[in-house]
């Protein structure tokens, strides 16, 4: 008996960020659960890497700007799900102090965004350079060792890059935001100041764009055919059939290849247990697949000129109500805030899609390694483990078997499946009480805007059934989808209400096909709300139950502007 | 007889008539159009000041002393005293045409006949189309024709103080380039005046109305010199936020003719010099005005000494409001300032 409560300490299912009640309460009151990021539950590999490495970026960020009142966050993890604490900065001569550093930290981002978020970008694209120079199915046991330590420096790095472009573009958004309401009584929530933000020319656009492309090249080349006739996986085979699909292949797998981001970007944003596009290119086939079903009466540019259009004029609107003292800052912060609407898109694919797909592809390796040895019993069972267990075996695989790890926390992973984790752990009153006391002190724009979001504000007098807050403001009504993994975004079908715990930039192209969108969670700077408004999809955000109160095939009709759902 | 007509009840004049009579008559017009507690009187249009300065030379002269004097760029404040005490001789030393004496004199018997000024004591201020703050001149307690005459003349003058002159080179604009109307309405004879403004000019907030007040004529307030009482109101509830009194040592008050600076007495000179009701009726007044003008204003009022709250509330004029820009600040300083103000100072 004491042997086995023994191993259970040593071996939880991710050891050292496990969260523990009485040690990780005491240090911190109040854990909040990051829905963003925690459906479906993760495996605990990638609940270690993120846990470690986040939450690292988020201090690292916060100490490189000297963020005035919070230190950044630690992450637990509790039932697959990642909680985060935050490092509040409660005294104000500390405050004090942190904000001189912090105007000077800030000022660079603001007078060229562009410039610092090229650079890393660059040395982001560097660092994966290196890591795909491995060939790591034929990689010596040796070689492997050292990757999971090179895989999980590029995290590290990663998540410092990722945390100082969002802090700093966030600050203007909110600055913006908090301007508009006060001196023209307009938030970021109505349409007003959302169609200034919208329309923007970066990377996510550009490959959906080329994906599109991808499409008209095939309608061109005759093939079109075989991709409305086919499932997205029977669509490969079939094209190596023809010179001409063996030609538009070539071309597609070029750019795959050689693109920046190209097939090196996950399906799923978060968790390795997902190929990545150019592991599995049915999934970037498919969503070419679905630009050829769309037919030619939908236009992704002319749509996408619309918004842009759209947005030149709200701003010029806009600015006629700025008194002309105060026309250059509102200009300037418009500009600014429009990049943190670019780079909280963007970012998604250089940061975590990229990085995710390589270790995806290095820990696979190693699952092969061990699995061959009979380590583990299959490949994917890796994701099981954590760094440091892998390092342990690694260089000598069939001297060991960890197979009494991988079983139970494969168990316990699938069980969480079946749970649903608590909005919050702590040891205030209530949950409204560690909001208050330990979330909003942080001024941490991120908990504020994206993970944990805003509380609905219902307005009786509309009688919806649900409410959330606005994402993109329009009405839409439709057939709801409730999905809540990934597998099911493809039984998505035009005109449909998406109803989902959150969205992640794997999910964008989904945004092209439906009517309307209702999460869960999230602020008016998450995935949904972002992506809602550069396709023009009315997004409602935030409304906590949506997934549990909607289901399937129910009419709904969503009045995005007010945050209203109703169930007809 | 040119057959224009050159002088006008306020109540005939609106925010069209700007290039007429002036942004202050205008205003008055349009105010009093809006039913607000406007003191009642006339405005001399500034076509009426182009025919004086025809008629009695004084234009001609004028013209010829600045052509006289070349480039003036970059002279010395010396150079611009000695050309307002020119060229304001020149304007003031010329008789009222006996045409505009008539008008001008039949206007103000109007006042005082109805009662509207009974003890024939106006302001005359200047109005013209540009917004000049602290750039003209005004005056106070101006009683009888005689009188009214000689001060409609000094405003029409007053186009050419020094610091106006030196403003008008200084951002090339013609020498001659501002022609000024004159508003002559009745003197108030405030028990405390001041200014309120619907946006904060220091920091540009416009969730709340910033109110200054003392005792006596609003001049110590307008003119920023004296210690002031400070009320701040919250637009949306109305309520009084903040009030702090300012040590008030000084007032100007109206003498037999004229104004003079006079001492508080001590008792005083640290209460407030508005009751909490009439900081409401005050910021009420504002609020109205920023909606009707549709943007922030930044107005002049004064408490009728003799009246009862809610009626003893006289607004004197009103603009827009500006920012009180302290040093040129580059766009970036001012995001940094307002990142950390909104929300990393607890």
């Amino acid at each position: 008996m004491p042997k086995k409560k023994q191993a259970d300490k040593i071996w939880d299912a991710v050891p050292g960020y496990d969260f523990i009640e009485e040690v990780d309460l005491a240090a911190i009151p109040s854990w909040f659960l990051d829905g963003t990021h925690s459906v479906p539950p993760l495996t605990p590999l990638f609940s270690y890497q993120w846990a470690r490495f986040c939450s690292h970026g988020f201090k690292a960020a916060c100490s490189q700007l000297s963020i005035p009142t919070c230190k950044g966050w630690e992450i637990r993890i509790f039932n697959s799900g990642l909680y985060c604490g935050l490092h509040v900065v409660r005294d104000q001569e500390e405050i004090a102090q942190r904000e001189v550093k912090f105007r000077q930290a800030l000022r660079p981002w603001l007078e060229d965004f562009d410039r610092h978020w090229d650079d890393y970008k660059k040395e982001l694209l560097g660092i994966y350079d290196k890591l795909k120079q491995l060939d790591v199915d034929r990689a010596t046991n040796l070689q492997l060792y050292h990757h999971n330590y090179d895989l999980m420096e590029a995290y590290m790095r990663m998540w410092e890059i990722h945390f100082i472009g969002m802090y700093t573009s966030f600050n203007t958004w909110l600055l913006l935001e908090a301007l508009t309401k006060e001196r023209f009584g307009l938030s970021d929530q109505e349409a007003e100041f959302q169609d200034m933000m919208r329309g923007f020319d970066n990377k996510v656009y550009q490959m959906d764009k080329k994906l599109w492309e991808f499409g008209q090249l095939a309608i061109e080349m005759k093939l079109a055919k075989i991709f409305k006739e086919n499932k997205p996986h029977a669509i490969l085979p079939k094209l190596k059939q023809s010179e001409k699909g063996k030609e538009w292949l070539k071309q597609f797998m070029d750019y795959m290849t050689t693109d920046d981001i190209g097939g090196w970007r996950m399906q799923h944003f978060t968790d390795f247990n997902e190929p990545y596009w150019l592991e599995d290119p049915a999934t970037p086939i498919g969503l070419v697949k679905d630009n050829i079903m769309r037919g030619n009466s939908y236009d992704l540019e002319a749509t996408r000129a619309e918004i842009a259009k759209k947005r030149r004029t709200a701003i010029a609107a806009f600015l006629k109500k700025v008194p002309p003292e105060e026309k250059e800052l509102f200009k300037g912060l418009i500009a600014l805030a429009g990049k943190s609407s670019s780079y909280s898109e963007e970012h998604g694919l250089y940061c975590e899609l990229s990085v995710h797909a390589l270790m995806r592809r290095g820990y696979l390796a190693m699952g092969k390694r061990l699995a061959r040895s009979g380590t583990i019993d299959n490949p994917e069972d890796i994701l099981m483990l954590n760094p440091d267990e892998i390092d342990r075996v690694i260089m000598v695989p069939e001297a060991h078997d960890m197979r009494w790890i991988t079983k139970r926390r494969r168990a316990d992973w699938e069980k969480a499946h079946k749970t649903i984790n608590p909005p919050v752990l702590t040891r205030r009153a209530s949950p409204e009480e560690a909001i208050e006391l330990d979330l909003l002190p942080s001024r941490d724009a991120i908990a504020i805007k994206i993970v944990v979001g805003e509380m609905p504000q219902p307005k009786p007098k509309l009688k919806a059934d649900l409410w959330g807050i606005c994402g993109c403001p329009g009405a839409a009504e439709g057939p709801a989808r409730v999905v809540t993994k990934y597998e099911d975004l493809k039984k998505v079908q035009p005109g449909d209400i998406l109803v989902c715990p959150s969205t992640n930039p794997t999910w964008t192209p989904v945004f092209g096909l439906v009517n309307g969108v209702i999460t869960d969670t999230g602020g008016t700077l998450c995935h949904a709300a972002i992506i809602g408004r550069e396709y023009g999809v009315p997004t409602v955000v935030n409304a906590q139950k949506a997934t549990e109160k909607i289901k399937t095939g129910q009419r709904v009709k969503i009045d995005a502007t007010n945050g209203a759902v109703y169930i007809l | 007889m040119s057959p224009e007509k050159l002088i006008f009840r306020f109540e005939e004049l609106g925010r069209e008539h700007k290039k007429l009579v002036g942004k202050k008559c205008a205003n008055l017009g349009e105010m009093l159009r809006m039913s607000l507690p406007v003191p009642p009187g006339f405005a001399t249009s500034i076509a009426m000041y182009r025919r004086f300065a025809k008629e009695t030379g004084a234009a001609a002269e004028i013209t010829q002393y600045v052509k006289r004097m070349g480039k003036l760029k970059g002279k010395n404040i010396a150079v611009f005293d000695e050309m307002s005490l020119k060229i304001r001789g020149m304007i003031e030393s010329k008789e009222m045409p006996a045409a505009l004496v008539k008008m001008i004199a039949s206007h103000y018997k109007e006042l005082e006949k109805k009662g509207e000024a009974p003890d024939g004591a106006v302001s005359v201020r200047s109005s013209g189309t540009e917004s000049r703050p602290g750039m003209f001149e005004t005056y106070l307690n101006v009683v009888g024709i005689e009188d009214v005459l000689d001060k409609i003349k000094k405003v029409w003058s007053s186009a050419y103080t020094a610091r106006a002159i030196a403003l008008r080179v200084n951002k090339d604009i013609p020498v001659t380039g501002d022609e000024l109307g004159a508003a002559v309405s009745r003197m108030v004879n405030a028990r405390s005046a001041g200014i309120s403004f619907t946006l904060d000019p220091v920091t540009g907030d416009t969730s709340k109305i910033i109110i200054n007040s003392s005792w006596g004529l609003g001049e110590g307030v307008v003119s920023g010199d004296e210690d002031v009482d400070h009320f701040v109101v919250d637009k949306k509830s109305l309520k009084i936020i903040k009030s702090s009194t300012g040590k008030k040592a000084k007032m100007v008050v109206n003498k037999k003719r004229g104004v003079e600076w006079g001492d508080v007495p001590a008792k005083r000179q640290s209460a407030l010099s508005l009751s909490n009701d009439e900081v409401s009726a005050i910021a009420k007044l504002a609020l109205f005005l920023e909606e009707r003008m549709g943007r922030a204003q930044d107005m002049e009022w004064a408490i009728e000494a003799d009246s009862t709250p809610p009626n003893n509330i006289v607004l004197l004029q009103t603009r827009p409001a500006k920012l009180t820009v302290k040093k040129p600040e580059s766009v970036t300083d001012r995001m940094i300032d307002l990142i950390v103000q909104k929300f990393y100072r607890p």
